[in-house]
């Protein structure tokens, strides 16, 4: 959804395709950025009650997610630049995973156990699902309209079975802590924490669901003055390709503010990252250093 | 990175089910409602494309686990025990470039090919048959490619396809469907449990039935498939027959059996062109009108060569006189050869003979589907494009697409993706198509060139195969194209 947005207004075009779903309220996008303003501060500050049961849902992210439901699978509509992302976060996991000593498995035959929050209509969740690597994956999203799109599409697929993968109308603070075996081999969080109230506590209970060993991956979009100056000011207000307030550059978060939230807490260590770019005709290129201006994925490992 | 490419794929449809369909269909015999039987792939087409693609996907420890059919209206166990004997040589054969022979290596192929039927060449002879202008191509000693000096390896079809045969029933695992003919193909059906409504349904005579995640079109120039996608093919016919036949000739080249040479010669009326097989033994391919060809088809076998023996040596007024005797050829060309000075190396050694029912004709056209892919359908080979033969590159283009298809389902297993979306074809589509195209646009424009008889055009081309000729560099070019080594400046 969020790539990020170069310079030419030729690229601009090519990533409008792929904003709209990324809308937030008007007001809150119209107002200009101030670079490292404390509303991010805030928003990574470490959550007072961890596994507390106040929402991460933004009722107006949850409504512009039904709106786009319909096309989340046409191969040429809005969610394009996302399919075409989607190899790569496989890639990422696999890195992620021959990284450290430490391998975790849910099966006998060394089989992974995935939950992907914020699912959307299941780019990740059903490629993952097919991986005979994959002992099972569950997949959730409060975007009522999305699931639905998931769970048919899911059922054109007669290889995706039920045991395969699931889909649970659910958020993460409704969703029932699994514990011991129930936890799960990765945890995955795809173009999700830009689009969450109270991030840091989102990311706190999302990390409840990791296993010891296991993996909590995301990817999302950076926050400076190149993508507030591409996707705000370019995109929205002046050549007006993309529809004003799809994006509310202040929720960005950066890497190094991931680093830094994960850092101080206990428990977590290998942070990795892998910075990637859209180039038209060319798809998602993995371009080191480019996760501090525009898309990257990031992830953790939770102690043994 | 690693650990996902290392992955091992399971079929996608996932073995219970596929047992849970079984049990089903024998606890319900008389139901109507029989199960769907499901695969990851089906192909249609059991010629070299189709058989190359099967055995690629088998040989790959990444495919090795999809559920695969092979639809074949032909008598696939006919083919996979033909035999001839060591002086004998099938009408059908094609030149194999290195590159397509790396990958038949590479899947395990090569090894059960007849390896004394297939002779590779290293020269080839073409000249202007109106100018005499020439262009000889062998490989200067600093621009031979790495791969090798031979140019291309001629083959017969059935020795390709017969190999195949026997490497995919080594490997095992493909539901074979010969003697089956494809009665029409349709979509899937909703149930409760899933939904088939755009999963192709081929349905063969007889009534069996066969669901396919991804549909694969290799089933010729006629691809029903193809039709059955909705995909044009647009293109033209050429007006021109191509003649095969399997020749004798006086001896085993001028370079005896070490050094063999591919001679081409253009006439007004098409190419003609005659490659070396194993022996004393050539295949002759010579494109040209449909009233010359029912002639060459028509004469007794001492004319037929005696006018082989001419399209190479005289003049195109000569020949167009032969042409409408209907027989006295050899008399004819007895007398006019001994008036006409040659250089004999330049040219073939004389035909002596033609093995008996090799004469044969088909109509040469040019067709290019619209694209390869559509939604849980890909087309490989002449299903997506038909070619002039002058280059010989029919077979090995089907090659290269087979090549690039494996590839892709290949990266879209171990990506999860499902490998009969639109999404994970589409490298298929943007490596092949392309290349394809300016393969083709070549060919076309060097027969459309070498059509005219007289006039400006014909010294302009003499012009540029002389010139080509002097030209070291844009040689290499020509032969490593022909060869297959140059598929990265188109
Ligand atoms: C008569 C002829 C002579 C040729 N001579 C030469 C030559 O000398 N040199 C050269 O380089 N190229 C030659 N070509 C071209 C060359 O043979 C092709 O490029 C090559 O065979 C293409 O391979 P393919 O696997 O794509 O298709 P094909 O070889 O055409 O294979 C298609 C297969 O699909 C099967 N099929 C089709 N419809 C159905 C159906 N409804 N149900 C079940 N099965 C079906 C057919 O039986 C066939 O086996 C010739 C072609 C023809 C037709
Ligand atoms: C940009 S989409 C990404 C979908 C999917 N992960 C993918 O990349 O294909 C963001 C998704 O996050 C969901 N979402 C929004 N707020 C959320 C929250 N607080 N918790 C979980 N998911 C949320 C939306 O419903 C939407 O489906």
């Amino acid at each position: 959804m969020r790539s990020s947005l170069r310079h030419t207004p030729a690229l601009l075009r090519h990533a409008r395709a792929a904003r709209p779903s990324c809308r937030v309220p008007l007001a809150a996008a119209v107002q200009s950025p101030t670079l490292g303003a404390p509303a991010l501060a805030l928003a990574l500050a470490p959550a007072s009650t961890r596994a507390s049961s106040s929402s991460s849902v933004n009722p107006s992210e949850i409504s512009h997610f039904n709106a786009l439901a319909a096309t989340w699978w046409d191969p040429h509509g809005s969610s394009r630049i996302l399919h075409l992302m989607n190899p790569l976060r496989h890639d990422f996991i696999g890195t992620c995973r021959a990284s450290s000593p430490t391998v975790t498995s849910s099966t006998p035959a060394g089989q992974l156990r995935y939950l992907d929050v914020g699912c959307g209509g299941g780019i990740f969740a059903e490629s993952a699902a097919r991986l005979p690597s994959t002992a099972s994956v569950t997949a959730i999203d409060p975007s009522p309209g999305v699931l639905a799109v998931a769970r048919s599409h899911a059922a054109r697929d007669p290889g995706l079975t039920a045991e395969k993968l699931e889909y649970i109308s659910a958020t993460i603070e409704t969703l029932p802590p699994g514990g011991g075996n129930k936890d799960f081999d990765v945890v995955t969080l795809f173009e999700v924490v830009e689009h969450v109230d109270n991030p840091a506590a989102f990311l706190d209970r999302c990390g409840e669901f990791v296993k010891p060993g296991g993996w909590l991956v995301m990817s999302t979009i950076a926050r400076t003055w190149t993508s507030w100056f591409t996707t705000n000011l370019m995109a929205e207000d002046i050549l007006g390709v993309v529809p004003k307030g799809t994006h509310d550059w202040r929720k960005y978060i950066n890497e190094d503010e991931l680093r830094a939230h994960f850092r101080g807490k206990s428990g977590w260590s290998s942070p990795r990252v892998m910075g990637v770019v859209y180039f038209p005709g060319l798809g998602w290129k993995e371009v080191r250093g480019s996760e501090k201006i525009g898309n990257y994925f990031f992830a953790v490992q939770k102690n043994a | 990175m690693d650990s996902i490419t290392r992955r091992r794929a399971a079929a996608y449809v996932c073995r219970s089910c596929i047992r849970r369909t079984y049990t089903q269909r024998h606890q319900r015999t008389y139901s109507s409602a029989v199960q769907p039987d499901i695969y990851d792939v089906v192909c249609v087409g059991g010629g070299p494309a189709g058989l190359s693609l099967l055995t690629a996907l088998r040989a790959s420890p990444v495919t090795s686990h999809l559920r695969i059919a092979l639809v074949e209206a032909q008598d696939l166990s006919k083919i996979q025990s033909w035999k001839l004997p060591p002086d004998r040589f099938s009408n059908r054969c094609s030149s194999l470039t290195p590159s397509s022979a790396l990958f038949l290596d590479k899947i395990g192929a090569w090894d059960h090919l007849a390896r004394d039927r297939i002779q590779p060449y290293h020269e080839m002879q073409v000249w202007d048959g109106v100018s005499d202008a020439r262009i000889e191509f062998n490989w200067a000693p600093d621009a031979a490619p790495s791969a090798g000096t031979t140019i291309a390896y001629m083959t017969e079809n059935l020795n390709l396809t017969s190999g195949l045969l026997r490497r995919l029933a080594q490997l095992g695992g493909v539901s074979v469907f010969g003697n089956a003919k494809v009665e029409n193909i349709s979509f899937g059906e909703q149930t409760e449990a899933q939904d088939l409504r755009e999963w192709p349904v081929v349905n063969l005579a007889g009534g069996k039935q066969l669901v396919a995640r991804l549909l694969v079109g290799a089933d010729g120039a006629n691809s029903p498939v193809r039709s059955f996608a909705g995909i044009e093919a647009r293109g033209w016919d050429y007006g021109r027959h191509g003649v095969v036949a399997t020749l004798e000739l006086q001896g085993q080249g001028w370079g005896g059996d070490q050094m063999k040479t591919a001679y081409q010669r253009f006439l007004p009326t098409g190419p003609v062109a005659m490659l070396p097989l194993p022996g004393n033994y050539s295949t002759l391919v010579w494109s040209t009108t449909p009233e010359n060809a029912s002639l060459l088809k028509r004469l007794p076998t001492k004319d037929f060569v005696a006018l082989v023996n001419a399209a190479f040596q005289l003049s195109p007024a000569d020949l167009e006189f032969m042409h409408t005797q209907s027989e006295g050829q050899a008399e004819e060309y007895s007398w006019r050869s001994e008036h006409t000075p040659f250089h004999s190396e330049i040219i073939p050694q004389a035909v002596t003979g033609v093995q008996e029912g090799t004469i044969a004709s088909f109509p040469l056209k040019m067709r290019h589907a619209d694209t390869y892919i559509g939604e849980r359908v890909a087309l490989v080979g002449d299903a997506a494009h038909t070619i002039h033969p002058l280059a010989g590159q029919g077979l090995n283009q089907g090659q290269g697409d087979v090549q690039s298809l494996a590839n892709t389902i290949e990266y879209a297993v171990n990506h999860g993706q499902d490998i009969g979306g639109r999404l994970s074809l589409e490298p298929y589509l943007a490596e092949r198509y392309t290349a394809n195209h300016v393969l083709m646009g070549v060919c076309d424009k060097l027969h459309k060139l070498y059509s005219v008889g007289s006039g400006p055009i014909v010294s302009l081309r003499s012009l540029g195969l002389n010139a080509v000729n002097s030209l070291g560099p844009l040689k290499t070019f020509v032969m490593s194209q022909a060869a297959g080594h140059g598929t990265k400046v188109f």
